[in-house]
């Protein structure tokens, strides 16, 4: 086999496997923090039967999923029904494909490989045209189905993302503007240039988009295609075992892909914070940082939690960390800390970013109660959609100015 | 909106807070900056087989049977007052009279936990002093996997049910 083949077939395909072999378990983990999360915000424990504080049950529910018996109604549609889940699974993970995690290609056993599986130059198109793929498959489960809850929680679906693909076309449209370029590795590159971030000149748009697609994900406060309290489950209300767990994984990889989105365009991907200011130059090796930050958090607060000394250690904990990983960031231990591989650097960003917005993402779901119907659809045409038109203009005017 | 008492006048400077409040989302930063801060509690949640919640002296778990203090044997003095009174019929006692001395004894003494509201009503009138014979134990786990399970006789009131260890 020549270089060339396995560089550009070989490495993608094994890159492909390892997305669609590692995203599940990200995300039965991420479902694991969700539910820790909302129950730390809820003043209880989260599950911590199944392995130490819980460690397993993403484990131990995945073979429950793959176990249980898989329903299909006699009147459903069989061959949609099956269809379905896989239609929505299959875009989310697909979307993927265009989402770079680190900044250069790096050698590895001699061959050369990128941290992303494509760069198109039309890669946030493809995001767009791909993501609302997702929802055909949301739409035939509910109208397969043959049942009037999924059926109304399929309509509910698609008028929401009607409403929302618009204002969302739009906040990212800014972004891509002021970068001259619809490839995701060099809208990332073009904010390396200008030395920020875009959502500084783009905040309007970010928080369009942030909003949009907590709409387009169907997450609270937006979860109405899945309003437990008036349509049982929504869309997915007939469905059990593997197929729904199908349902299940691609809502969560979507909030995965979305959060990248929101990471790459806004927040500068793989970049650090202030990626021009040499002074910061020691950031490049965040997790030097980062780690012994948390780390000590994260000890001091189980310590607190056992003692319940309230958050005093936690903060010790976290500037004793802090000062650790700034001194150990700088001195650089003479060379031997850093690994001088910028992918490592860049994925570490990329990925503390995303789990930001994932954080958010639960975060908001612990806080907001549900929209109700009408007001959703009058936030998203009332609101959103004038604001980022507003938002595309201004962009174009000052683009056109500054040129 | 209608139906509102305004407390404050309205003046350009009260105009002005209420449309920044508006327009920075204030009232959706409150609401985050309380789920932040909650996540920081010491949890309240009793991990049930493993820890159990602490019970008040008056709690009135299972009708129980005492021992004498002294002597070791039952405090009972078999006068069925306890079972005229059980507003569920659930207690049943088979009694006779002793061989030698006057009053009765036990033969038998049966709580159906099926019944059983555990209303506390037969403690009232037993006349044992200084201690009652019959008594609320703190005793809650009622479960069991079959109804004979429920009806507990006279070894069991006394020396109480093996309850099954939690293990983790």
């Amino acid at each position: 086999m020549s270089r060339e083949f396995i560089e550009s077939v070989g490495i993608p395909t094994i890159q492909v496997l390892i997305v669609v072999m590692v995203v599940p378990l990200g995300v039965a983990y991420l479902q694991l923090v969700e539910r820790k999360v909302l129950g730390f915000m809820q003043v209880r424990l989260a599950p911590r039967r199944v392995g130490w504080h819980g460690l397993l049950q993403p484990i131990a529910d995945a073979l429950k999923l793959m176990i249980k018996e898989d329903v299909i109604p006699a009147k459903a549609d069989r061959f949609l029904f099956t269809l379905a889940p896989i239609l929505t699974v299959i875009p989310a993970l697909a979307a993927l494909a265009v989402i770079p995690i680190a900044g250069r290609p790096f050698a590895l056993f001699g061959y050369e490989v990128r941290p992303w599986i494509s760069d198109i130059n039309v890669g946030l198109l493809y995001l767009l045209a791909i993501s609302s793929l997702g929802i055909y498959g949301i739409i035939l489960g509910g109208w397969a189905s043959n049942s009037k809850y999924s059926l109304l929680g399929a309509l509910r679906s698609s008028a929401q993302m009607i409403s929302y693909e618009v204002p969302l076309g739009f906040a990212l449209i800014g972004a891509m503007m002021l970068s001259g370029s619809a490839s995701m590795v060099q809208i990332v590159e073009a904010q390396r240039i200008a030395g920020w971030w875009y959502v500084a000149p783009q905040f309007l748009g970010f928080f369009c988009y942030l909003i949009s697609a907590l709409a387009e994900t169907n997450r609270v406060p937006f979860d109405l295609p899945e309003a437990e309290a008036e349509l049982v489950a929504g869309f997915h209300t007939e469905y059990s075992g593997m197929k729904f767990a199908l349902f299940f994984l691609a809502e969560y990889t979507n909030m995965i892909v979305v959060s990248s989105i929101v990471t790459v365009l806004f927040f500068g991907g793989w970049l650090r914070p202030f990626p021009n200011v040499e002074a910061l130059v020691w950031l490049e090796n965040g997790w030097l940082v980062v780690g012994p930050l948390v780390a000590g958090l994260f000890a001091g607060w189980l310590l607190d939690q056992k003692l319940g000394t309230g958050l005093r250690l936690m903060f010790a904990g976290g500037v004793l960390g802090s000062v650790l990983g700034v001194a150990l960031a700088a001195t650089d231990l003479g060379g031997w800390a850093s690994f001088q591989l910028p992918a490592v650097s860049g994925a570490f960003w990329f990925f503390l970013k995303v789990s930001f917005f994932l954080f958010l993402y639960i975060w908001l779901r612990g806080t907001y109660p549900r929209y109700r119907y009408d007001q959703l659809m009058s936030l998203g045409w009332k609101w959103l959609i004038p604001l980022s038109i507003l938002n595309v203009v201004g962009t174009g005017l000052a683009v056109l100015l500054a040129a | 909106m209608k139906g509102e008492t305004v407390t404050t006048p309205r003046t350009a400077a009260t105009d002005v807070s209420e449309i920044l409040r508006r327009l920075l989302l204030l009232e959706l930063w409150v609401g985050l900056w309380v789920t932040l801060k909650n996540q920081f509690r010491p949890h309240i949640t009793v991990e049930y087989p493993k820890e159990t919640v602490d019970l008040s002296p008056r709690f009135r778990g299972m009708p129980r049977l005492r021992y004498h203090p002294e002597n070791g044997e039952e405090l009972c003095i078999a006068c069925h007052l306890c079972e005229v009174i059980c507003p569920d019929d659930c207690i049943h006692i088979v009694s006779e009279k002793k061989p030698e001395g006057k009053g009765k004894r036990l033969v038998s003494f049966e709580i159906n936990y099926e019944r059983c509201c555990l209303c506390g009503l037969c403690v009232d009138p037993c006349p044992t002093k200084p201690l009652t014979a019959i008594y609320m134990s703190h005793d809650y786990e009622l479960a069991d996997t079959k109804r004979e399970g429920f009806v507990a006789p006279l070894k069991v009131l006394l020396d109480g049910s093996q309850q099954k260890e939690y293990r983790e």
